[in-house]
């Protein structure tokens, strides 16, 4: 079987006294998509914000190939934060896309893309801007790469957030609700371009409501509720015969 | 002679400012030697000079003082958004007994008191310049966390998420878009610091306010000579509000 790209172990998170994670255990391999669904508050947002160390994880162990994100391990076994700058080095093998894209407003299209490639990865800026033409080509942005996100619509802005993810030419590819702040009709060109990336094997981790674009896309689904991982399989069997009552719940309320 | 002066000028202020509103609510009963005042403005023409060296001094004192509170007043901000309280304690008494005190006693303070407990004696308008730097400095800070604060969470994720570290994000996404937000209140504090010069004027710094009072203890003409003060601040001033007005319209624009 290939190694886990990633792995999570036993995964908790407090805000507070509230427990928000409450041992999340997971297994991603190269290439595959993982879905994770749930009702609001069950934590899977949280969850996906701890694989990037953006949500600090209380408890447990994330891996991402053979390096522990956000902890050293010292020589007894416990855990110490790591350095900020070991930190920020193993986000950039992670893309992130957020629900209200966070692109930077005083930038245009091209500088936000070409950004982290030249900031944080240093690369040349010649070969950034090339690099950044082709992936904003890809995602149907070519006429904009000089525009501001504010002249944009949503799903244009969403893609240009994926293209400047991308640019980073990560090894995983995470998605926190990418079309929840879309307007319906805008939901489409951005579900669009996620699944154009399963063709390129890309690993992505895709935190959605979309019921359709999980059962179409996803290799797995997850489902959350309560900080817990209620079940995880295949989408046909998640969404025609889940093993558990709590899913099957949550699906015939969204399902409807 | 001074006491002569200063007690002259008292009298004609006194005359000057006073008694107009002894005979406020009839202004046509005016006393007559008030509608017979004749203006000699040409006694500011004629003492020109006094007053671009004042406002030269001025503008020095101004400029030194916005450097030292720009970068100090940066310096202050980052510090009191710090998760470290040794950093955030400092900065949040040092600029809360700044702007909890009157400007002219912290000036009149660093000039006569330091040098008592610090043994280190500064000219008068190094003191002003300081004193006037570290008020600037108070308030800027507090300019620079409203205006970090100000900006969406999403950016600093945005800004970890493509693996910036702190500084990075800092200088090149959080920064550019809060100084976009900074410039108003900045150039508000940026007045009234050319405003607060003129208390150079307690310990005898020679900038616009002390050459102007100088120059009514010789002309005794202090309706022209402050009216002209008056002026020359609005020269100094308005154009920076003009131009912080266009800087502001135009990125309204752009962004």
């Amino acid at each position: 079987m290939t190694p886990a790209m990633i792995k999570a172990r036993n995964v908790q998170k407090y805000f507070g006294q509230l427990h928000v994670l409450k041992g999340i255990d997971l297994d991603i391999v190269k290439g595959e998509v993982l879905a994770i669904i749930g009702p609001s508050g069950s934590g899977k947002s949280t969850f996906l914000r701890c694989m990037n160390f953006l949500e600090e994880y209380d408890h447990g162990e994330i891996w991402l190939g053979d390096e522990l994100v956000g902890y050293r391990k010292s020589a007894n076994g416990k855990l110490a934060k790591d350095g900020a700058a070991r930190i920020a080095a193993i986000r950039t093998r992670m893309g992130m896309v957020f629900q209200s894209f966070n692109l930077f407003p005083h930038m245009s299209v091209l500088e936000n893309v070409i950004e982290g490639p030249t900031i944080v990865q240093r690369r040349k800026r010649e070969e950034a801007i090339e690099q950044a033409k082709a992936l904003l080509d890809r995602v149907g942005l070519s006429a904009k790469i000089d525009a501001y996100p504010e002249t944009l619509s949503g799903g244009q802005q969403q893609r240009a957030a994926i293209a400047r993810a991308l640019a980073m030419n990560p090894e995983v590819m995470l998605f926190d609700e990418p079309t929840s702040a879309l307007d319906p009709e805008l939901v489409g060109e951005v579900l669009d371009v996620i699944k154009s990336l399963t063709a390129d094997g890309m690993t992505m981790v895709v935190v959605t409501h979309e019921m359709s674009f999980a059962r179409d896309v996803a290799d797995r689904v997850m489902m959350m509720d309560d900080g817990i991982r209620v079940e995880i399989d295949a989408p046909e069997k998640i969404f025609t015969n889940p093993s558990h009552a709590r899913t099957a719940e949550f699906l015939q309320r969204v399902l409807r | 002679m001074l006491e002569v002066a200063w007690t002259l000028r008292c009298l004609m202020l006194h005359t000057a400012f006073c008694v107009p509103y002894l005979g406020r609510g009839d202004i046509e009963k005016a006393p007559p030697q008030f509608m017979d005042y004749t203006w000699h403005f040409q006694i500011v023409w004629e003492y020109r000079a006094v007053f671009v060296r004042g406002a030269i001094m001025t503008a020095q004192i101004t400029f030194w003082a916005t450097l030292i509170g720009l970068t100090l007043g940066l310096a202050l901000g980052l510090m009191r958004r710090s998760q470290i309280v040794l950093l955030r304690a400092p900065a949040a008494t040092f600029i809360e007994l700044f702007r909890s005190t009157p400007v002219l006693v912290q000036l009149v303070w660093i000039y006569y008191s330091l040098p008592i407990l610090t043994g280190l004696q500064m000219s008068n308008t190094v003191s002003v310049t300081i004193g006037l730097g570290l008020h600037a400095a108070a308030y800027f800070g507090e300019i620079f966390r409203a205006g970090v604060n100000s900006i969406a969470k999403g950016q600093w994720d945005a800004a970890r998420a493509i693996g910036m570290t702190y500084t990075q994000a800092m200088r090149r996404i959080i920064l550019p878009q809060a100084v976009r937000r900074m410039i108003p209140p900045f150039i508000n504090e940026f007045a009234s610091l050319i405003k607060l010069t003129t208390l150079g004027s307690a310990v005898a710094v020679n900038e616009l306010l002390h050459e102007s009072n100088n120059l009514i203890n010789n002309t005794y003409r202090p309706l022209e000579i402050y009216t002209a003060l008056a002026v020359a601040f609005a020269v100094l001033i308005y154009p920076i509000i003009y131009a912080s007005q266009r800087l502001e319209r135009r990125w309204q624009l752009r962004q």
